[in-house]
């Protein structure tokens, strides 16, 4: 009994840390103004996995959503450039988001 | 008779010293950078703990950079010799033959990291022995990391084992010493520190040193052994540019002379604030 117990602490701690390590790599979105009308927008995380698949949404000045996009196999993706004002969400789920202002899209 | 062995004696003495300092550097001043976006750059080969003689280079062989986003990422190889321009730059005591590059924002705008690689003509050394040095410097854009482990293929290189561009004072820095694919060991290495902060607007090396005096030459060009595995760690213990370089790892023949291939690679070290 006691060896059970001296067990499942280990154990427990053990799963508590798995999420934890999981989550310890930081988001990174970048975009740029391709200056042909449309933006070009990448993603990544900061210990290199993949940000392919991972939603993209487009609001207006208002905040709301106007495209809902996903990003590539090579984590990037282009769409045509909204008017007015706009920002772009990378949307890597609680933590992992990072909303970029069109104002800072630059060429 | 004794005059002439006094000269041969100071002759050795002065081609050993110059053969330990020998620096092909591929330098900008930030080697991560927060955003991507033009790139000034300076190829020069000095002696960078000095900053005194710096060598003519001859015609560049091969300048290009490899960038990869994220470990699963492609890898995309750009030629960046169209973007060099033949400049004089100004050591202490002379001025030798360099290039500056301005690479322009479509190569650098992307995250990830930029592998940049330097393959000059040989360049001869007295008149009985060429050398090449085979040089890469490793910056990153907006932190997604790629490609900085991998080697690049080339005959000699230094693979790094910690980001060369992610480095803090007092840490350290490892890498594998390699030529033809394979690690070499107890392999030679020299390491330097960038003494003199270069000046791009003037072609120059800066005046006023980072570190003011050495206190034994064996501080200026720190020889160290890479163990069994050709596998070396160094201290950082200031902020900066450190090259290091590896001598004498394949010996060869060009134009009928002996020349020996060596592999430089360039780190950079910052304070913690």
């Amino acid at each position: 009994m006691k060896f059970r117990k001296l067990l499942t602490v280990p154990l427990a701690i053990g799963f508590m840390s798995l999420p934890l390590t999981a989550m310890a790599h930081t988001p990174l979105f970048s975009c740029f103004d391709n200056a042909d009308g449309t933006i070009y927008c990448e993603g990544g995380f900061s210990d290199g996995s993949t940000a392919a698949g991972v939603p993209v949404i487009v609001k207006n000045g208002k905040g709301e959503e106007i495209q809902r996009l996903v990003l590539s196999r090579t984590s990037d993706i282009e769409f045509e450039k909204p008017k007015g004002n706009y920002s772009v969400l990378f949307d890597g789920g609680e933590g992992h988001r990072i909303e970029i202002p069109g104002s800072q899209i630059f060429e | 008779m004794k005059k002439g062995f006094i000269l041969a004696g100071l002759i050795t003495l002065f081609s050993a010293a110059s053969a330990l300092a020998h620096f092909q550097m591929i330098y900008t001043p930030q080697s991560a950078l927060e955003r991507g976006g033009e790139l000034d750059m300076r190829l020069i080969f000095t002696h960078p703990f000095d900053g005194d003689h710096t060598m003519d280079m001859g015609p560049v062989e091969e300048f290009y950079v490899i960038h990869q986003r994220g470990e699963d990422g492609d890898a995309t190889k750009t030629d960046l010799r169209e973007y060099l321009s033949e400049i004089s730059w100004k050591s202490h005591d002379n001025e030798g033959k360099a290039y500056a590059a301005k690479i322009p924002s479509r190569v650098m705008r992307s995250m990830g990291d930029y592998v940049f690689v330097l393959v000059p003509s040989p360049y001869l050394e007295g008149d009985d022995e060429y050398i090449k040095q085979y040089t890469k410097m490793i910056m990153n854009v907006g932190g997604v990391p790629g490609n900085w482990h991998e080697p690049v293929g080339l005959p000699v290189e230094i693979v790094p084992l910690d980001k060369p561009y992610a480095n803090w004072t007092g840490g350290v820095f490892r890498g594998v010493v390699m030529a033809n694919g394979e690690p070499v060991p107890h392999a030679e290495l020299e390491i330097e520190y960038l003494n003199y902060e270069p000046d791009l607007r003037r072609n120059a090396f800066k005046k006023r040193p980072g570190i003011r005096k050495a206190p034994h030459p064996a501080f200026e060009s720190m020889e160290i052994r890479a163990n069994a595995s050709g596998e070396f760690t160094i201290g950082l213990p200031k902020a900066g540019w450190w090259g290091i370089a590896a001598p004498d790892l394949i010996e060869t023949e060009y134009k009928d002379i002996d020349m020996v291939k060596e592999a430089v690679l360039w780190i950079q070290v910052t304070d913690i604030k």
